[in-house]
């Protein structure tokens, strides 16, 4: 009785999806903005759950399998976690020192939900979220393509408050539905026929005419002066003609015909490799057919179970929770290492492959245009400080590669918290001095055409990005 | 009659001067203070002259400019205002004497303000000083002059009425429209408050694409919801008996702890959780498991009274695992009876429902669902069922519940609590509850009242045309407040032919019609149309848009069936019709919104969400807003004057609220009224917790801001926002970090920047420096004795909070009736005031003034004012 899902508005059905249909939020459109034929600016973040290895300084382990280089600025040495990426060295910059204060003594199991979002949501109690840093450039760019933003994980849905399986939250704080099954993200992007969408949009237009044929007639009744407050109304109404009309030309523009070679829709998280490289491909080939220009990846959830434990299995390795309470173990340092170096050989892979694919505009290779994004809300075991963060490409959208960029002060060394395998961490008094990630959030957003100076009610950029 | 009491006030009033006089410690007792200043009050005295001005044709009185007041002028103001000197850009030779068509009104208002309040010629200089004869005299001209320059003016208006509802407005309208009761517009985006602090400003209120974006899609959910199709939907049913819970813990063989009400031992239980069979006195400790579904049960069925009750102690849970069995949407309706274990008056106990989910190790959320607590009042001789409704579908719920496999966990969780103050003694009062029954979804009746509202019976239903043309007519009138066309339902039946082939149902194509009717401007906006056959007056607005500004004005919602039909008659302009509305709809509980939203906007008291020394769930910070809306429905109900704001004999405090202020003897949740003494040092709203808290800095109190308030908020006298540049208070310096606070602001203010503002402001904060950053009453800070003693910047000296109500009553009584006929204009007006109101608002003030400043009588005054009655 309550399923009238068909008569849901436009956005109730967007959010049902983890693919949402390029209708913008706000107004953006309507003046300015960059049109069509520019060099699309895209934004993708991959988030692992769990964190990474980051053992003492004088734990044998230290020199290879501590996460965050050895070194500084530009003479940084990449540790055997990330050393596959050191063929793109010229085209990723590493960050440490970076964090969210409202989330520095929240236990890292909660930590995926504020990951881009950064809001106080606390370990225990009444639950509110805020804007992700995505789905604030959908609002932006949105609008430009088929698709607002592309919003994938390997364990799908929403999760569970404080147990997020999704990055993107929208405007109100609630989590979008990530999608998890590659031949439904493909039917979506490459598929669909748009039929229900089109009867909807017929409906609305059909609505909106009414509307301004009332609108009209009020107006003829009132006062000079009231007509010009009424005149708002109509402009809200045809504003919102023009983005279904919008619309339906993205129902009528025939779906992008793609390469399907590299794709095995079939894959899931147990074959993690295939699986991982078949969503990559997924981002890649919506980026490459400007069908979206944001997409976010969560690869698992905080806290294990379900799909996420079987990811480690492509290294040949137990439930990948667990191998961040195992750290002291023998190997286990090498354990975590191992995993997080496969992540980062994935991401690379895609990030090698938007370098190798030459913008479609001709403006450089589509990397240059890409901002990538690749992090963890938690360092240390559980520990929600000096986020390892690495991001590649953006160089067209004004980024410095080939730099690792520590933050904060007091712990240049990447010590504070090490070694730790216990949850006394999480509660500790912070003893450094880190930056708020949002600051980040703000250099991101600015590079990629927003105009804004703040994020999360944090406000500035990071000056040395 | 009117002068008479004048004079005998006066008798009075120089009494206590006298007294004063006398060498007392003079301070003249608040009561008094309020018969005092009433005497002083210039709308009681000017009543004949301002109606004679009124008939007069309006022309600049030059000649008694040129006769008393310009060497007035000359004499006392061209020395500092002049070409010599020129403070504060003012050049009073310069000024054209003609207000009314010359272009320096809003200079002369300036002077008028600086004059009447005694502001200039500043005191320190003798030279200047002005006799108080010669004050009165340009005061006269200057009031004469004003008034009529403002009715001039008064058809140029600069601002219209003409605007869209608030959020809170349409939330409401929302809801009596399709009888829901719970929010509905919470995706609406934020709004900002005017100048006066009022979010129904029509300049402020704009409409993006966001918004229509959101009306439309929030009217569709709305109608789904209050709609129904098909068969009535089974219900899912759980049911709890506490006789049931000890049958079979006692059957399960399981070793229980059974226990005696008369054993010693069970004092150590008592204040526990446990079952306990009133009758026979054995208990056992509780644990409940799982609770599945029942389908065996009728819901609402009262089955017979058990003597096995759960003893739920002072701040207890029950915690209730109900699975993952409730359904997505609807409302589950919990009903608990129960009863209180004693009925101590001193004692309370209420029931509030929380919802928890926890689905792995950290990822949990817990969150009270229930709107407001509710009190247990029945005895254990007859316990009595208590209900709580619960939207389903807008609470937050465990994301996995649909989960196939059983982890992440699907369970949800409903807590029972028991808010109690039975924290103390011996025999503590506990809540006893025999039965729980919980069921989703809930309906009074099928189809519900919300759905027969808009699908009527009708013999023409089986029509869809008549029958469409039936419901569209009825839904319409009261979406627009009017009557409509048959032109203007052909449109919207128009749209319904277009969308029925795409639906299964009749009910289901019309919802979607109707959501587009609520997305008109006529229902989102209030309206005033151009005249029609109102020949007499174009300006008024009509009957029905009467009954809309009415209704908005005292429901903040759109007009019941009873108005509307009063308007489309013609009769509600009828003085004992409109009267009647008028005590109707005070008297309608919706009027409550009123009180609400005014006094939250009037004083500003949503600034206590930036405040943190208070947290957001902290049972003082729910009491702290309660206090001024509780206190102005009570000077509202008994018509009391307005001067109860600025001083009152009496209280408003629940429990909580009283425990802060030290007064003794006030138990339970709610509020109500208590006398209280001097000692108390409250009365009025200028001391009440929640304004001296949200004007605090956070650790102590902050003259700057409470100063501010004042004048802003009370005496509708707003200081200009301070200069770009002004220097900080440097608090690296030692000298600086020495001195009190007190000593500090004076500091500051000597600066030059920063004194003309300053000294207008601070004096007003300092003389509530007895009370803390919450509003505590204290004589000390930091050891130090606490120095509330300012002076005013026209040298009157406020001795603390007394001396100031003491001020305020004696010297201030006019601007505060004034700035209180402002503020609850603007508010029913739903637009800033300008010059061409003043007029008006003088005119207002002085009958208010003359019905002895009653609340309830300015609400009438307004209603039946032109203003409320234009355009």
């Amino acid at each position: 009785m309550y399923d009238k899902s068909l008569l849901l508005s436009r956005r109730t059905f967007l959010r049902g999806t983890g693919i949402a249909l390029a209708l913008p939020w706000f107004e953006s459109f309507a003046v300015g903005g960059p049109t069509q034929e520019e060099t699309p600016k895209r934004f993708v973040s991959v988030y692992h759950p769990d964190g990474v290895g980051l053992p003492l300084k004088s734990d044998p382990a230290w020199n290879d399998w501590c996460w965050f280089p050895r070194g500084g600025e530009t003479d940084f040495e990449l540790t055997k976690v990330l050393d596959v990426l050191e063929p793109l060295r010229s085209d990723i910059t590493i960050y440490s020192g970076l964090s969210h204060p409202h989330a520095r003594n929240v236990h890292g199991h909660s930590n995926a939900d504020q990951y881009l979002t950064g809001a106080p949501i606390g370990g225990s109690g009444p639950y509110r979220n805020t804007i992700s840093l995505d789905q604030r450039y959908a609002e932006h760019a949105g609008d430009f393509t088929r698709h607002s933003s592309l919003v994938m994980s390997t364990n799908g849905g929403v999760g569970g408050p404080r147990g997020a399986q999704t990055q993107s939250f929208n405007r109100e704080g609630r989590p979008i539905p990530a999608m998890n099954k590659p031949k439904e993200i493909f039917d979506l992007l490459f598929v669909t026929s748009g039929k229900d969408a089109a009867t909807r949009l017929a409906r609305s237009k059909s609505a909106l005419d009414l509307l301004i044929d009332n609108t009209r007639s009020l107006g003829r009744q009132l006062s000079r002066r009231d007509q010009e407050t009424l005149t708002q109304y109509l402009d809200a109404v045809r504003d919102t003609e023009l983005k279904l009309s919008k619309a339906q030309r993205w129902i009528d523009t025939p779906i992008p015909q793609v390469d399907t070679r590299n794709l095995h829709l079939d894959a899931e998280p147990k074959e993690a490799r295939l699986y991982f490289q078949t969503m990559y491909e997924l981002i890649y080939l919506a980026f490459l057919s400007d069908s979206t220009r944001v997409a976010t990846f969560q690869l698992g959830r905080e806290n294990g179970e379900g799909p996420h434990d079987l990811l480690s299995q492509a290294v040949g390795l137990g439930a990948a929770h667990g191998l961040t309470h195992e750290v002291k173990k023998p190997g286990g340092w090498q354990n975590l290492g191992t995993y997080n170096r496969y992540q980062a050989e994935e991401f690379g892979r895609f990030a090698q492959r938007l370098k190798e694919t030459p913008e479609p505009t001709g403006h450089g290779n589509m990397l240059d245009n890409t901002l990538a994004m690749h992090g963890s809300a938690s360092s240390s075991f559980h520990l929600s400080r000096n986020y390892p963060i690495l991001s590649a490409g953006g160089k067209k959208l004004g980024f410095t590669n080939g730099r690792y960029l520590k933050f904060g002060k007091g712990n240049e060394d990447n010590q504070a918290g090490a070694g730790i395998d216990t949850d006394a961490g999480w509660q500790s008094k912070q003893e450094v001095e880190e930056l708020p990630l949002a600051k980040l959030f703000v250099t991101i957003l600015q590079r990629l055409g927003v105009e804004t100076d703040s994020f999360g009610g944090f406000t500035g950029s990071l000056s040395r990005v | 009659m009117n002068i008479l009491r004048i004079l005998i006030l006066l008798v009075l009033g120089n009494a206590s001067i006298l007294l004063a006089a006398d060498g007392h410690e003079a301070v003249v007792p608040l009561e008094a203070a309020k018969e005092q200043g009433r005497a002083k009050s210039r709308f009681l005295k000017e009543t004949q002259e301002a109606a004679k001005a009124a008939d007069a044709i309006p022309k600049a009185n030059l000649a008694v400019f040129q006769e008393l007041v310009e060497p007035i002028l000359t004499k006392s103001c061209l020395a500092c205002h002049g070409p010599e000197r020129t403070e504060g850009r003012l050049r009073i030779d310069r000024l054209n004497p003609d207000l009314l068509t010359g272009p320096d009104v809003d200079r002369w208002r300036e002077v008028y303000s600086a004059l009447s309040k005694s502001e200039m010629p500043p005191e320190d200089e003798p030279d200047n000083a002005l006799a108080e004869g010669d004050r009165g005299r340009i005061v006269d001209w200057l009031s004469g002059e004003l008034n009529t320059a403002s009715l001039i003016r008064r058809n140029s208006k600069e601002h219209t009425s003409f605007r869209r509802l608030t959020n809170y407005e349409y939330n409401y309208a929302l809801q009596d429209l399709l009888g829901l009761p719970y929010p509905l517009a919470n995706k609406l985006p934020p709004e900002t408050a005017s100048e006066d602090g009022f979010k129904n400003s029509s300049e402020l209120l704009q409409m993006s694409v966001m918004h229509f974006e959101t009306y439309r899609e929030i009217a569709l959910k709305a109608l789904n919801r209050a709609t129904v199709s098909g068969e009535r939907p089974r219900p899912v049913t759980y049911f709890v008996s506490m006789q049931e819970e000890m049958d079979r813990a006692r059957a399960s063989g399981k070793e229980t702890k059974v226990f005696h009400k008369g054993e010693e031992s069970y004092g150590q239980i008592k204040n526990q959780q446990h079952l306990l069979n009133r009758e026979s006195g054995t208990g056992i400790p509780f644990a409940i498991g799982k609770s599945l579904p029942r389908p065996d049960v009728v819901f609402g069925e009262t089955p017979p009274v058990s003597p096995v009750v759960l003893v739920l102690p002072e701040s207890h849970e029950l915690k209730l695992d109900l699975d993952r069995f409730l359904p997505d949407e609807g409302i589950m309706r919990v009903r608990i009876r129960a009863a209180r274990s004693t009925m101590k008056p001193d004692e309370y106990a209420s029931l509030r429902l929380i919802f928890s989910a926890h689905t792995s190790n950290d990822a949990n959320f817990s969150e009270v669902i229930s709107a407001r607590d509710i009190p247990v009042t029945a005895s254990v001789d007859d316990p009595q069922f208590i209900h709580f409704d619960i939207p389903l579908g807008d609470i937050q719920r465990n994301p996995f519940r649909h989960l196939a496999t059983t982890f992440p966990r699907r369970d949800e969780f409903l807590h029972i609590r028991n808010v109690s103050n039975a924290n103390r003694g011996d025999d503590r009062l506990q809540v006893l509850i025999d039965t729980i029954e919980i069921t989703a979804p809930f309906y009074e009746q099928w189809p519900p009242k919300s759905h027969s509202n808009i699908f009527f019976e009708s013999a023409q239903r089986s029509d869809e045309q008549l029958y469409g043309r039936e419901v569209l007519n009825r839904f319409l009138k009261r979406v627009w407040r009017r009557p409509v066309s048959s032109q203007e339902v052909d449109q919207f039946l128009a749209l319904f032919a277009k969308y029925r082939p795409e639906f299964a149902t009749f009910e289901e194509a019309m919802v979607e019609v109707l959501a587009t009717a609520l997305s008109t401007p006529e229902f989102l906006y209030l309206t005033q149309r151009g005249s029609t056959d109102e020949a007499h007056s174009p300006t008024q607005i009509s009957e029905l848009e009467l009954a809309s500004r009415l209704s908005v004005f005292l429901w903040s919602s759109i007009p019941d069936d009873e108005l509307l039909e009063l308007a489309e008659r013609g009769r509600l302009r009828e003085p004992e019709v409109l009267a009647g509305q008028v005590k109707r709809l005070l008297a309608d509980p919706r009027s409550r919104r009123f009180s609400q939203h005014f006094v939250e906007q009037w004083l500003g008291l949503e600034r206590i969400t930036s405040v943190t020394h208070v947290a957001a769930d902290d049972p003082l910070r729910g009491a702290m807003l309660e206090e001024p809306v509780a206190y102005f429905e009570e000077v509202l109900k008994h018509n009391d004057s307005v001067m109860d704001f600025l001083h009152s004999d009496y209280a408003l405090v629940n429990e909580r609220l009283a425990t802060h202020y030290r007064i003794p003897a006030v138990y339970g949740p709610h509020f109500r009224r208590v006398p209280i003494t001097a000692q108390t040092h409250r009365g009025g709203l200028l001391t009440s917790a929640a304004i001296m808290t949200m004007n605090s800095d956070g650790t102590d109190s902050h003259p700057l801001k409470r100063g501010v308030w004042m004048l802003k908020r009370i005496l509708d006298d707003p200081p200009p926002p301070p200069p770009p540049n002004v220097p900080e208070v440097d608090l690296t310096d030692p000298e600086i970090l020495k001195m009190s606070l007190k000593e500090r602001i004076i500091n500051h203010r000597n600066k030059p920047a920063c004194y003309s503002c300053h000294s207008r402001i601070d004096p007003w904060g300092i003389a509530f420096e007895n009370y803390d950053a919450l509003g505590a009453f204290r004589t000390h800070v930091k050891d130090q004795p606490v120095d509330a003693t300012s002076e005013l910047f026209n040298r009157q000296t406020l001795a603390g909070i007394d001396g100031l109500k003491v001020y305020l009553l004696t010297d201030r009584q006019d601007q505060f009736s004034r700035a209180m006929v402002h503020k609850l204009t603007a508010y029913a007006l739903g637009r800033p005031l300008s010059f061409g109101d003043s007029a008006d608002i003088d005119n207002l003030t002085a009958q208010f003034r003359r019905r002895d400043d009653g609340l309830s009588d300015l609400i009438t005054l307004i209603i039946n004012s032109d203003l409320f009655n234009s355009k």
